[in-house]
């Protein structure tokens, strides 16, 4: 009963302190209500509203009079300022390349794309030209939706030039006389055409004749939703072990405290072994923990919508990371002479080994981040925060328990490597 | 001379704990490190484009060759030979994100599409992510392209049975590859590119076209996002130490012996900024200098611009410090703000990711945070490779932060 008592007592001292308080709840919600807010939560049904594109249009296109009323340019140009587009992309049209290069360089603009003066030439005749992209160089999603649209329009050109060229050249050297060359050329253009704009309405109307494609993600009804609920899920579950780590420190700190408050030697002193005050005392910062992940699971499933997986294996991750956050706690406490230098310790051990070991939080949202993830998740095992946080990851993905045995095997074990040393070392110090 | 004495004070207490020195100068350049090392895809500095699985079930066939050319040469995606896989192991890999996709070419695929029948590629990703999806658009380019090769060819062989050269005799099968190979072939060297090129320091050398949607024009370096950003953050972080030391000194009461001295109430009060201030400026330069010799990160192509940015950076970051000093009652109070602080402005200024991956209300209410002026002012530097008038407006707003800042600390000073 003593050690109950014990632990009450530092338990009703941690939930009663501000700062722990703050530590605990408000810091990680308040992290995961920025990211929350960062990616569109509150933008309403319509999800994430990322940013209109701005984008300086520059037409140098001059056709010749041999392509009648067409021109390549200004198909570009409408394609752009088209009603389908204007949620990505807010377009004006500069009065030369300088002003809209002078844009990008004074952030009125994203990208600036210039086409070049004889860009219908190169598509429909001799020669060749490249469209100029004028880019922001610390921006990426802008510009490359940007690009993603020019190119389909250059692509589009191109391969029909490249077929017409192969093609009539092919035939030429069949024997075919070259002196039906420009009808040749116009009829498999013509036919070339057709097939590409078949395929492109075909894309319009939400098929895909050429791929089958699979997604292994729950990509719901629309992907950028889904891309937003993983941002979220991720950084919850990535401050949710940052912050149990700082708190079952901070947790751990009231030994200390007690130490040089004097309060613990006088204890000693009572009939009451050493070992049930101490194991008060930890026991007190196992519960704080426990608390602390039920809490912010509940609000976290509530409140943001994350979907923390199947209930027994949810329930081993919680214990695992509850073991494994108490015991350093204990152990980096029973590293320290006193308070006075738990500020840059804890402040500095938990920052680097919590920032480490969720540093794949921060790759959820970058494009291109594939790579990225494997050596995030590699650099992460490094630490005990990233075993919890692979443990967690796996019954978010919907692992069963089976799957996560493995990490909560690890986790247990650090957890009890971690609470041996911590506690021989505070009996050592106590002897 | 006694708010220089006081600051020389502060400063000496600081520097004498090898902990904070760690603080404030390691973990930033770790840091550094470390996300630059994460967002550069390290390990494939030779080839950064994302990896996808191409798995041949139809036997190295005419199409899967010419497929796997076109990927090669594809600007987004690179293509990773799996052999003899199954697709719970290619989906899989896909899901623990080893790949960022993968193609499948399903047995006979190339006889039905020669033959004009419905024939699909097997592409699996996971659309939920960005990576996926840029993944599935590398392989929709490379798949249109193919095939666009075939179509010719097809009627290119149409054209040649009708013509009366061919007097009835159908184009023979080696016609037919020979001209959809030099389709593909012809995609190396397209007529019509698009050419990406940036502002001056964002390349490394020349733009250069290469060909539709492809660009290698100069790589930006991967630490402009980085440096600057570990290095704002961790100033933050940094004033713990000094906080506390306001907050101990308050509490021990040799604030108040202070007050004995002939050093006036102002005096005390310089003299601890001026302290934070040479601690934070010392940690700026340091960090600068290192990202500049070892990271290549250019500060130095505008040393006036970055002298501006360093110094109101400094400034409204010291007053920040002093104000949580002034706040803050215990020494656990004041690590609680300070790592608040941080938490929020570094997020919310971009720090951590950049703004343009955020939605427009966010990126708005970013920039009323001093810590997304600082962003700006350093990345038109680094980045944009701009000058002295790109950040007169960074600064300004930093600078009328700091006034702010210290005004409070001011007012809220307690002296008892």
């Amino acid at each position: 009963m003593k050690l109950l008592d014990i632990a009450i007592k530092d338990l009703l001292r941690s939930f009663r302190s501000a700062f722990a308080l703050v530590f605990m709840f408000v810091i990680p919600l308040l992290t995961v209500g920025l990211f929350y807010f960062a990616f569109g939560g509150l933008g309403g049904d319509d999800g994430f509203d990322l940013a209109a594109t701005k984008v300086q249009v520059v037409n140098l296109d001059e056709p010749g009079s041999e392509y009648g009323d067409f021109s390549a340019g200004h198909m570009l140009v409408d394609l752009l300022e088209s009603e389908n587009l204007s949620g990505l992309l807010e377009v004006s049209e500069a009065s030369g390349p300088a002003r809209a290069r002078a844009a990008v360089d004074a952030q009125e603009a994203a990208v600036a794309v210039i086409i070049p003066a004889d860009f219908t030439g190169a598509a429909l005749g001799a020669g060749s030209a490249a469209v100029e992209l004028y880019q922001d160089p610390t921006l990426t999603l802008g510009p490359g939706i940007v690009k993603s649209f020019v190119s389909q329009i250059v692509d589009g050109f191109a391969g029909a030039k490249i077929a017409t060229g192969v093609a009539v050249e092919q035939l030429v050297e069949q024997g075919v006389s070259a002196s039906d060359a420009e009808a040749l050329k116009q009829e498999i253009n013509l036919a070339y055409g057709q097939w590409a704009t078949e395929l492109g309405e075909a894309h319009q109307d939400g098929a895909n004749p050429l791929l089958d494609v699979q997604s292994t993600g729950d990509a719901g009804e629309e992907g950028t939703e889904s891309l937003t609920q993983k941002i979220l899920s991720t950084t919850m579950v990535g401050m949710m072990i940052f912050y149990a780590f700082f708190t079952a420190a901070n947790a751990s700190e009231s030994i200390l405290r007690e130490e040089e408050a004097g309060t613990l030697p006088r204890l000693f002193t009572t009939p009451t072994p050493q070992s049930t005050i101490l194991g008060g005392k930890l026991l007190a910062v196992f519960v704080t923990i426990l608390v602390q992940v039920i809490v912010l699971v509940v609000i976290a499933a509530l409140a943001f919508g994350v979907a923390w997986g199947a209930p027994l294996p949810l329930a081993l991750a919680t214990l695992g990371l509850v073991v494994l956050a108490s015991s350093f706690g204990v152990f980096l406490t029973s590293l320290l002479k006193n308070t006075k230098q738990t500020g840059i310790v804890f402040g500095g051990v938990m920052t680097v080994t919590g920032m480490v070991g969720i540093s794949s939080v921060f790759t959820a949202s970058v494009p291109a981040a594939s790579d990225a993830s494997q050596v995030a998740h590699t650099l992460s095992l490094l630490m005990p925060q990233g075993w919890a946080l692979h443990g967690w990851r796996v019954v978010m993905d919907g692992g069963g328990v089976s799957d996560v045995l493995v990490p909560l095997a690890v986790m247990l074990a650090l957890g009890a490597g971690f609470f041996v040393i911590g506690v021989l070392r505070f009996r050592k110090r106590f002897a | 001379m006694r708010v220089i004495d006081l600051a020389l004070k502060d400063l000496m207490q600081t520097v004498r704990d090898w902990k904070a020195a760690t603080f404030l100068l390691a973990m930033p350049i770790a840091f550094t490190l470390l996300f630059g090392a994460i967002f550069s895809g390290v390990g494939n500095e030779d080839d950064p484009r994302l990896p996808v699985g191409f798995l041949d079930r139809d036997g190295g066939s005419v199409l899967s060759v010419h497929l796997s050319d076109l990927l090669n040469a594809s600007d987004a995606v690179r293509p990773v030979a799996l052999e003899d896989e199954d697709l719970a192991e290619v989906k899989r890999k896909v899901s623990d994100e080893e790949l960022a996709g993968a193609v499948v070419i399903p047995a006979g695929y190339t006889e039905r599409v020669l033959a004009g029948e419905e024939a699909r590629l097997t592409v699996i990703v996971n659309e939920a992510s960005a990576a996926g999806t840029t993944a599935r658009n590398g392989i929709q380019v490379a798949a249109t392209r193919l095939r666009g090769a075939v179509q010719t060819a097809q009627l290119a062989a149409q054209r040649y049975e009708r013509s009366s050269e061919a007097r009835g005799v159908s184009a023979d099968e080696a016609f037919l590859l020979e001209t959809l190979g030099k389709v593909v072939d012809a995609w190396e060297e397209p007529p019509l590119t698009v050419s990406v090129t940036h502002s001056a320091a964002g390349d490394q050398g020349e733009a250069s076209e290469i060909g539709t949607s492809e660009d290698d024009a100069g790589e930006s370096n991967v630490f402009t996002q980085s440096s600057p950003a570990m290095m704002i953050q961790f100033s933050i972080a940094g004033l713990i130490g000094s906080a506390e030391l306001l907050v101990l000194e308050r509490k021990s009461r040799t604030m108040q012996r202070l007050l004995t001295t002939s050093i006036s109430r102002l005096g005390i009060i310089f003299g601890h900024f001026l302290a934070i201030l040479i601690l934070i400026l010392v940690q700026f330069a340091l960090l600068i200098g290192f990202a500049q010799l070892v990271l290549g990160v250019d500060y130095m192509a505008e040393p006036l611009a970055t002298l501006l940015m360093l110094g109101a950076n400094a400034l409204w970051t010291a007053s920040l410090g002093l104000l949580v000093g002034v706040l803050a009652k215990t020494e656990e109070q004041a690590v609680m703000y300070a790592m608040i602080l941080m938490f929020v402005l570094s997020a919310l200024g971009g720090a951590w990711m950049p703004l343009e991956t955020t939605s427009q209300t966010f990126q708005t209410i970013g920039h009323l945070m001093p810590t997304a002026w600082a962003m700006d002012g350093f990345k038109n530097i680094v980045a944009r490779g701009l000058g002295l008038s790109a950040v007169m407006l960074p600064a300004g707003v930093l600078l009328a932060y700091a006034g702010v800042l210290f005004a409070l600390a001011l007012w809220r000073f307690r002296f008892e």
